[in-house]
């Protein structure tokens, strides 16, 4: 087979990519305008469900970087029966993650073991002062809409769907 | 002091300058050409001090530590999962190449094993970060020479490798993903059908570059009977991964030493080439990423049903012990020698990464060739600057 001199060859390449872009589209894509849907997995933004939070601290402990903040409070309850004791119930004054430090890495959604923290694929929430990147607890409840529910797993897989607390 | 008069100025002046004219003619002084910190051709933060002889390079000193973290220190004051996110940063290409071996020498200090499926898929992660690294590395090694269009294909490319490891581990470059008895969570639905066809892009990918690139007499030129680095001395500077398989010599750790990923069970070959040039340090990568894409292809055909993730205790603390444990990274030998003393952060974990070696030879094989050169040796060699400095 003769050899195809280099030039040539790229000429070829520039046609055919040129012939694609015309007919098939760019590959790129034009972000404000246009977006890619994240997948269900992604871990964009994390997001609070403040009923299932019992103040235990293990999120704000095991973050490698410190960057959740919680302050809550005791109250008694009244009693579930007639002639009981009052119960003692744990109150959220204050959960604020900071996304300036967050480093994404998900080990809080993973130890939480009251299911009350989520991952959202949700990622446009920047912000022109890294101070608003600080969200408290009603912001990460908002978040809470966004979160997709848990896919199915491959065949072969035995691990056991969870459930997203709506 | 006598007063100078004009006429003695000029005539000193006029000596000097010719003086200066003779030394001219004579003999070149010679240049000292800092490449870096910042530039293009060294992906990060790398200074190379280059002294040169005219066009030709008489030394070169590699400065390193401008992207210096600390991780070595850092993972004396993290927790065991802790670790693995930050150790996650150290090569950000194939990021999920570099939590295999701590968790794999965490595993054997604990005496747990992974499960057989968390241990294929594991392989499928590390052959799939192979692709992302590497696939950037030939894609570069075109634009280093002048040819834009491979680095376009192979983003382009690459991001649907970046999406599959993202839909399984939610990170695109950071997958936090490894854990000590397992893995964090299973596979998601129709991953496996969707894997295999990002694998069939990979190829064509391949095939793409291959027909550009090779045979085209600008990369020829430029590449064959550059940079050679034989066999002995690739040895005697350590060199790991492609880098010494290109100089002909058969070594791979994943076949050699393969402990706790599925490569034993598993039909492939490890690529060499004789030469040892520029050339064949990306026909040995490029050969690599295909022989990534059929790894990959087998272990999505046979993935073993079962769990992911073994028993182990919630809150993990590392027997006393010592444990080191080496891979096949996507950049060459990646090891881990981890210290415990049974508390719940390690004592001392030492690193070490293939880009250090790889680039400990540029003084050596710098010496005597022409500034040109001096990138495409560089990129050749191909070293992440995370991965250099941790």
């Amino acid at each position: 087979m003769p050899k195809i001199p280099g030039l040539i060859k790229g000429l070829a390449v520039t046609a055919r990519t040129l012939a694609r872009t015309v007919t098939k589209g760019a590959v790129t894509v034009q972000y404000p305008h246009e977006k890619e849907e994240p997948v269900t997995r992604a871990r964009g933004v994390i997001a609070l469900k403040e009923d299932n939070c019992t103040v235990c601290m293990l999120c704000a402990r095991e973050c490698p970087d410190w960057c959740i903040y919680i302050e809550g409070h005791k109250y008694l309850a009244p009693p579930r029966r007639e002639g009981g004791k009052p119960r003692q119930k744990n109150a959220l004054d204050r959960f604020d993650i900071d996304y300036s430090l967050c480093m994404y890495c998900g080990i809080c959604v993973e130890v939480c073991p009251f299911e009350a923290l989520f991952w959202s694929p949700e990622y446009e929430y920047s912000e022109p002062r890294i101070a608003d990147l600080l969200h408290d607890k009603e912001r990460l409840g908002e978040w809470m809409e966004t979160v997709p529910d848990f896919e199915p797993y491959e065949a072969g897989s035995e691990a056991k769907p969870k459930k997203v607390p709506r | 002091m006598t007063a100078l008069t004009d006429s003695q100025k000029l005539a000193y002046v006029a000596s000097q300058a010719a003086d200066a004219r003779v030394n001219v003619e004579l003999e070149t002084e010679g240049m000292t050409l800092n490449i870096g910190p910042q530039h293009p051709a060294t992906h990060g933060t790398l200074r190379i001090i280059v002294r040169l002889d005219g066009e030709l390079v008489a030394g070169a000193d590699p400065v390193m530590g401008y992207m210096h973290r600390g991780y070595e220190k850092l993972t004396e004051v993290r927790s065991y999962p802790q670790i693995t996110t930050l150790i996650n940063r150290i090569d950000w290409l194939g990021s999920f190449a570099n939590e295999v071996p701590f968790i794999l020498a965490a595993e054997q200090l604990m005496e747990i094993e992974a499960p057989v499926r968390a241990r294929w898929i594991r392989t499928i992660l590390h052959e799939m970060s192979r692709i992302a690294n590497v696939t950037l590395f030939l894609g570069d090694m075109g634009v280093q020479l002048g040819a834009l269009t491979p680095v376009f294909f192979a983003f382009r490319d690459r991001e649907h490798v970046l999406n599959q490891i993202e839909a399984v581990t939610g990170g695109r470059f950071h997958p936090n993903f490894d854990r000590i008895g397992g893995l964090k969570d299973d596979l998601p639905k129709g991953w496996i059908a969707d894997t295999k066809q990002t694998m069939e892009r990979v190829r064509t990918f391949c095939d793409e570059v291959e027909d550009l690139l090779m045979g085209n007499e600008i990369f020829e030129a430029r590449t064959r009977g550059i940079g050679i680095i034989p066999p002995d001395v690739g040895l005697q500077f350590g060199l790991s991964g492609a880098n010494i398989r290109a100089s002909g010599i058969d070594w791979d750790l994943r076949r050699d030493n393969n402990i706790g990923l599925a490569y034993d069970e598993l039909d492939w070959k490890v690529w060499t080439h004789p030469d040892g040039d520029s050339f064949a340090r990306y026909w040995v990568r490029l050969q690599e990423t295909r022989e990534a894409t059929k790894i990959i292809d087998q272990l999505c055909d046979g993935l073993p049903s079962g769990p992911v993730m073994a028993k182990v205790p919630r809150i993990i603390k590392v027997p006393a012990g010592e444990a080191h444990v080496c891979t096949e990274n996507p950049l060459g030998e990646m090891a881990y020698y981890l210290v415990s003393q049974g508390d719940l952060v390690p004592f001392r974990v030492k690193i070490k990464s293939a880009s250090f070696n790889n680039l400990s030879i540029t003084p050596w094989l710098l010496k005597g060739v022409y500034v040109p050169d001096v990138i495409t040796i560089l990129a050749s060699l191909y070293f992440i600057l995370g991965d250099l400095d941790r």
